[in-house]
């Protein structure tokens, strides 16, 4: 495998911090519902699935359809899928606790965690039959106002490469127009030419080639890395997102609520704590934050296609994230999301591309042979 | 495939090394058959093929059975779907001409769902159902599939996209009307090079389809072959939706192409986070398994302006074209097929119920000898000849580039003889 790249490092791991940044909008919910209800909600990821279409239908009725989307938008139209992804995710969120976990709440336990299989595989299987999966729709990236890079300089590149690149632009650009001219002239395809074009053709190929390798070579003296703009408005959306998160369950009444019932079911209920509406509340949010990573995740990495296992991988690793961070902990979680994003994007980094999905599940093995309670989580050794 | 996903992402943490060990290097042991001739021609290769020792199956009752697996579902269901019709559409004008000995031709279909463990269980299906043939499949990774089961029973398959160079060395009873990727990887590295002239090249592979393996790898050799510069590879999976790490890799190595060598399903995702990863003048190529309008729907602006390499173009003035075309815009409310495996489906399904023909009686095993004596077949990709082909007939291949689906999605640019590139 290929030797390891210095200079792809800060750009990797700016990839990394991004690319975590969903994992852990996602492993938020994981780790809610387990803090509460000691309930892995295996039914989440599809959870995130649902917001991924929710995102494309909202996008569609905006007027972004396929091969015939409006040109130019604007962050009011990134707002309301946003909206109506998070809305519709929390919705399923809480009818999915209404129908299927509580019915089963008083039930040995794995009772839950096969309903919550068994929601996950309706959802992913039977979504199939009223959503559109084959071939899977993506959401128009026109819908994206931000496509564009901010690039942050961290070594400036060498100025006399730079002017040596200038200087074959010109050459570049006659040699350019040369052919193009001979081509509007003789109406002939760049690909069946006749002997008279070949020599202009070869020239025009040399000499961009020429500009191309310069400009490389230019950009290569230099270091910088590269902040995609819709991905930045997602890593903030997640922070600004958390942070509310931490208010919530912090210093409001349902936060205080949701920890009285995390920490004791009987005792909180007794307590005069309606558990019910604190627990719906619960899933209500945990749900939209994944709504609101499946939105940005589909529309911000252009060209996702979404499926009905659309949630499954992410799902997983989330989920993997979530125990890394210590389950039930809501600062964890956010660790291991970027953690889980950083070990992936480094992986391909060492070149080691086919090891990508695998290092999500060797992290947890490594994590949780030395550290059973995930990083941030308590050591406390739960009697079953 | 995303079953697979999920058990592959459970398997590797069991298996993690040794499963990756193995695909990680691009190489892998199915690879072995094509790597050591040299010598051999374009198209296949020289690999003895065994013969099927079952005892076949005789055409029973009043129809004769042929079966044809594509994907009904799935990320593949647009080649799926065009090939079934082809098919049907073949079978339509057979027992509208007759049909062999006074019997009519039935077609079973079996749908492979995208998945490759699906068409397995689609072909034992319709094996057990008194096939005497089966044509598919669009994707290699599933033909192998239909192939291993066939060669049991001593069952024809003539594949309708299949082009992984070492598949018809799985049996004389495999054969297909598409070229192999031998064929097509080095046509598009001779494209890239001489008429791009491109010079550094980096390679993306999808490392859970054996056709994008065998493509990257025939392409690349080429390429180094004529003087060109591999300048990196990278691997990704079927399904996976953000590409940054690779093309991060691959930009730092300033490649002036990319050879995309999966299907269409990631193809439009990468051009997308290619142009957005500043690398905004690196020509984008791939082979057949872009050809899907869906192409332009996931790579949007991204991917105007790329070439793929394809079988057949609805352009073309070759009258068997133009009837398949006018044929099939009757039956399908004036729209021509978005693929091009509905040509090929139909001449696949067509190959066969011309084997049929010629059969010396009406059984499995006398359908593969005359299937395998095919020459001169008139089809709509071209004429295909099997006869001392080894399953592979020589084809033709055409480049294309990219457009807008108002500028006809396809736009033909050059075309590939058979025996243009070594």
């Amino acid at each position: 495998m290929a030797g390891l790249e210095l200079s792809t490092l800060p750009q990797q791991l700016v990839n990394g911090i991004l690319l975590g940044s969903i994992y852990a909008l996602i492993a938020l919910g994981y780790t809610m519902v387990y803090g509460v209800l000691k309930l892995i909600n295996f039914a989440h990821g599809e959870v995130f699935m649902i917001g991924a279409y929710a995102a494309l239908f909202a996008s569609w009725g905006l007027g972004y359809t396929p091969n015939n989307a409006m040109s130019g938008s604007n962050p009011i139209n990134l707002l309301i899928m946003l909206l109506a992804s998070m809305t519709l995710c929390g919705l399923l969120g809480v009818l999915i606790e209404r129908f299927a976990y509580r019915p089963m709440r008083n039930q040995p336990r794995i009772a839950s965690l096969i309903t919550a299989i068994g929601v996950s595989l309706l959802l992913q299987y039977g979504g199939q039959l009223f959503l559109p999966s084959s071939p899977a729709p993506n959401i128009d990236a026109k819908v994206n106002p931000y496509q564009d890079n901010i690039t942050i300089p961290l070594r400036p590149v060498d100025g006399t490469l730079v002017t040596a690149a200038k200087q074959l632009e010109a050459k570049q650009l006659e040699t350019k127009a040369a052919f193009d001219a001979y081509l509007t002239r003789t109406k002939e395809s760049p690909f069946q030419l006749s002997v008279a074009g070949q020599p202009l053709k070869k020239a025009a190929q040399d000499a961009e080639r020429d500009l191309r390798t310069a400009e490389g070579k230019a950009e290569a003296s230099g270091l910088s890395i590269r902040l995609p703009k819709g991905q930045m408005i997602m890593l903030v959306t997640t922070v600004v997102l958390m942070a509310l998160l931490n208010f919530l369950v912090m210093h409001t009444k349902p936060g205080r609520a949701m920890r009285a019932a995390s920490h004791d079911f009987d005792a909180a209920s007794l307590m005069g704590i309606n558990v019910n509406s604190t627990i719906t509340f619960t899933f209500l949010i945990g749900s939209a934050l994944a709504g609101a990573g499946a939105m940005m995740n589909a529309t911000f990495l252009s060209g996702t296609k979404i499926d009905t296992f659309f949630g499954m991988l992410p799902g997983v690793k989330a989920f993997v994230a979530a125990v890394l961070g210590g389950i039930g902990n809501i600062p964890g979680a956010v660790l291991g999301g970027i953690l889980m994003g950083l070990a992936e994007t480094l992986v391909v980094w060492a070149g080691y591309d086919s090891y990508r999905d695998a290092i999500a599940f060797i992290v947890l093995i490594i994590v949780l042979l030395f550290k059973p309670g995930g990083l941030l989580g308590s050591n406390k050794v739960e009697k079953v | 495939m995303n079953r697979s996903l999920f058990s592959a992402a459970l398997l590797a943490t069991v298996l993690g090394i040794t499963a990756v060990g193995c695909t990680g290097g691009g190489e892998t042991g199915k690879e072995k058959t094509g790597d050591p001739a040299p010598t051999a021609p374009a198209g296949g290769t020289t690999a003895v093929r065994p013969e099927p020792t079952g005892e076949g199956v005789k055409a029973e009752g009043d129809t004769i059975k042929i079966g044809i697996v594509g994907s009904l579902s799935g990320d593949q269901k647009p080649w799926g779907e065009d090939s079934i019709e082809g098919g049907k559409m073949a079978v339509e004008e057979f027992n509208a001409a007759g049909g062999v000995d006074g019997k009519k031709v039935e077609l079973l279909v079996g749908d492979s769902a995208s998945k490759a463990e699906q068409a397995k269980s689609a072909a034992e299906k319709l094996i057990s159902e008194g096939v005497i043939g089966i044509v598919g499949e669009v994707a290699s990774g599933h033909t192998i599939q239909i192939a291993k089961s066939a060669f049991q029973k001593a069952i024809p398959v003539v594949a309708i996209g299949a082009t992984k160079t070492t598949l018809a060395d799985e049996g004389t009873n495999v054969t297909r009307v598409c070229y192999t990727d031998d064929f097509q990887g080095p046509v598009m590295a001779k494209f890239a090079f001489d008429e791009l002239g491109l010079r550094k090249v980096g390679v993306m592979t999808d490392n859970q389809q054996p056709y994008s393996q065998g493509l990257s790898k025939s392409f690349s050799d080429t390429f180094k072959k004529l003087g060109g510069e591999i300048v990196g590879e990278a691997f990704y999976e079927s399904g996976q939706t953000q590409f940054n790490g690779q093309i991060t890799e691959l930009s730092a190595k300033k490649p002036d192409g990319l050879f995309l060598s999966g299907y269409f399903t990631e193809v439009g995702p990468i051009a997308q986070q290619v142009r957005q990863a500043g690398m905004k003048d690196v020509k984008l190529l791939g082979g057949d398994g872009w050809d899907s309008p869906q192409l332009l729907v996931s790579g949007g602006d991204a991917i105007i302006g790329s070439y793929f390499c394809n079988h057949y173009n609805n352009r073309e003035d070759r009258p068997e074209v133009k009837q398949f075309l006018e044929v099939w815009k009757k039956a399908h409310g004036g729209k021509e097929p978005g693929t091009t495996m509905a040509a090929l489906g139909y001449d696949a399904t067509k190959l066969m119920l011309d084997g049929l023909k010629r059969a010396a009686s009406l059984d499995s095993k006398a359908l593969i000898a005359a299937i395998n004596e095919t020459e001169n077949f008139p089809g709509v990709s071209g004429k295909i000849t099997l006869k001392g082909a080894n399953g592979n007939p020589k084809k033709r291949a055409l480049v294309v580039e990219v457009r807008s689906e108002k500028d006809g999605f396809q736009v033909f640019q050059k075309a590939y003889e058979a025996d243009e590139v070594k």
